[in-house]
């Protein structure tokens, strides 16, 4: 046969960007500190300490990162920042919220694709803890299911300057082609 | 290989309409028509279009291995200064490829020959890949067609496949330009490849990506962009404001740097000069080339960025020249033998031939009232069946 074979199913979920269907979901551990790692998890203190370690350094580099206290305290809440070690390239400030939990995967349950991350809780949702890329996670600490999109690691938000840098030939090619393609 | 009137199904448009497939009518004209199929044997696909398509490849990126080495030929393609390094390291790193559509002028018979290569940005791909399918599907089902079909199209399971094995770490981010259905519905359609193939992805609209001070690329929620399928020409992202950005940005792109070497149309001069005589090729020169002008039995001017049939031209024994108006051609041009496309009951009818991570993998037709395949030709499915 020289076509497809599973293409049916695809086609038949019509809507193209229905996502969320075939997810499966990642056992994933969330602990707040240390102790409840390895006291309430009963993991391994060395495994605790090498992904709380890796999830502190995730944080400084995949944290939100804001220019004023002020902003970073209106998304977290006061005294809820601290000071980056990163600064502006004018040699600013640069603020981000406290690490407030971690999250790796569940080393009991055999091999894990989750990217430890540290995680944070929001102003406006404090009782859920969120990743770097605002992805709700869990509101306990503890063994957890989520979905494994929120196991990757998080990618940097970063600071956009400036916009619509790309774009212009097409435009000036526009109304004479259909398609920017061929 | 035979052009077969058919019924249509009748409820095909409410079908297109409710997967997405918008633009199956264009300018008030059909786009996708399944008023005909055409029918080839096994023997036509595997001999004369897929083992060539797989053959052609190979001679391309030998093309590619000597043209980053070569500034001259490099300044030939008009590639800017700026991005030579840049290409050269994107072939040299080995950044995968993800598609591709040659263009060949086939009868049934005899070596189909190679008219260019869509390599960056090739459009007709939810059509020929899923609307297709579906077709075949369907008129087997109703007794449109004969059951015990084929068709030579495995596009969407390859595009899976390779989203599969690309590596890819973090988020996929797609893109394609505002105010085109067609791009932004093909677009969404490799997205749902990819999202079929667990990735993670997020679509933009290429305008709105932005940059940060640091000289990375962003999205509409500032979170960095890792890696970038982008339907949009490599030559127009060297152009664009941003493009001075790109070498240092960081992003991986699909398809990689190294591809505008192959959809350029100085191409075709660069294989006949490196396989000349061979059964796939057509002689083909750059415009500067006096050879160029000895070429017999017509000629077709190309500029070597022109997609969709415009600005070219076209000379014929014992005819009247034939032009295309369009934007394009300021960057110079190739001069390509003319071998004329087939022409089943009236129509000219082009073939395209996918290529999946460098697998051939699929095939569609194109009809057009005129020897020039442009934008307002028609899609028809094909079916093989001995």
């Amino acid at each position: 046969m020289k076509r497809s074979r599973s293409l049916k199913l695809a086609l038949m979920s019509a809507s193209v960007l229905t996502v969320a269907a075939c997810d499966k979901p990642e056992e994933v551990a969330i602990f707040e500190n240390l102790e409840q790692c390895i006291n309430e998890a009963g993991f391994e203190r060395e495994v605790c300490e090498a992904h709380l370690n890796t999830a502190k350094q995730e944080h400084v580099r995949v944290s939100p990162k804001y220019t004023s206290a002020a902003d970073c305290e209106a998304d977290f809440g006061a005294a809820q920042c601290e000071v980056a070690p990163q600064q502006t390239s004018s040699g600013g400030s640069v603020f981000m919220p406290l690490m407030m939990g971690y999250m790796m995967g569940n080393m009991l349950a055999g091999n894990s694709r989750v990217a430890t991350q540290p995680l944070y809780r929001s102003k406006d949702n404090p009782g859920n803890f969120r990743t770097a890329d605002n992805q709700k996670v869990a509101g306990k600490t503890g063994i957890s299911k989520v979905p494994s999109s929120v196991t990757k690691a998080p990618t940097t938000k970063t600071r956009t300057t400036r916009r619509n840098g790309f774009g212009a030939t097409a435009a000036r090619n526009a109304g004479r082609v259909r398609s920017f393609g061929g | 290989m035979q052009r077969i009137a058919i019924d249509e199904r009748d409820d095909w448009k409410s079908q297109a309409e409710a997967l997405g497939f918008n633009f199956h009518t264009m300018y008030g004209e059909p786009y996708w028509d399944e008023t005909a199929c055409y029918r080839f044997t096994l023997r036509q696909i595997e001999d004369d279009i897929e083992d060539p398509t797989g053959d052609i490849e190979k001679m391309c990126f030998q093309v590619v291995d000597r043209a980053v080495e070569s500034e001259e030929i490099m300044a030939k393609l008009a590639i800017p200064e700026f991005f030579r390094d840049y290409v050269r390291a994107s072939w040299l790193n080995k950044e995968k490829n993800f598609y591709g559509r040659l263009d060949l002028s086939y009868n049934g018979q005899g070596p189909a020959k190679l008219l260019e290569y869509n390599a960056d940005t090739p459009t007709a791909l939810y059509e020929s890949a899923a609307f297709q399918w579906l077709w075949l599907e369907q008129a087997m089902e109703r007794e449109i067609i004969p059951a015990g079909c084929d068709q030579f199209n495995s596009i969407h399971e390859r595009m899976v496949e390779a989203f599969g094995q690309f590596g890819i770490a973090g988020r996929l981010h797609l893109a394609s330009c505002k105010g085109s259905d067609e791009d932004e519905g093909t677009v969404r359609y490799v997205e749902e490849c990819a999202v079929q193939a667990g990735l993670d992805t997020a679509f933009l609209y290429i305008e709105d990506i932005g940059i940060s001070e640091d000289g990375h690329f962003t999205d509409t929620d500032d979170m960095g962009i890792a890696t970038l399928f982008k339907l949009y020409p490599w030559e127009w992202m060297m152009t664009d404001e941003f493009g001075q950005s790109i070498p240092d940005s960081g992003v991986t792109f699909i398809e990689p740097a190294w591809k505008a070497v192959l959809s350029n149309k100085g191409l075709l001069p660069l294989l006949w000069e490196m396989f000349e005589g061979h059964p796939n090729l057509l002689p083909a020169y750059f415009a500067d080339d006096p050879r160029a002008a000895d070429l017999e039995g017509g000629a077709v001017r190309k500029p070597l960025f022109s997609r969709e049939g415009a600005n070219i031209e076209m000379t014929r024994p014992g005819a009247a020249p034939l032009s295309v108006d369009g934007p394009y051609g300021e960057e110079g041009h190739i001069v390509q033998a003319l071998h004329p496309l087939p022409v089943f009951e009236g129509n000219h009818t082009v073939i395209g031939s996918w290529l999946v991570a460098s697998q051939p993998c699929g095939l569609c037709i194109r009809e057009d009232d005129s020897p020039i395949t442009k934008d307002s030709s028609r899609f028809l499915p094909h079916v093989i069946y001995d």
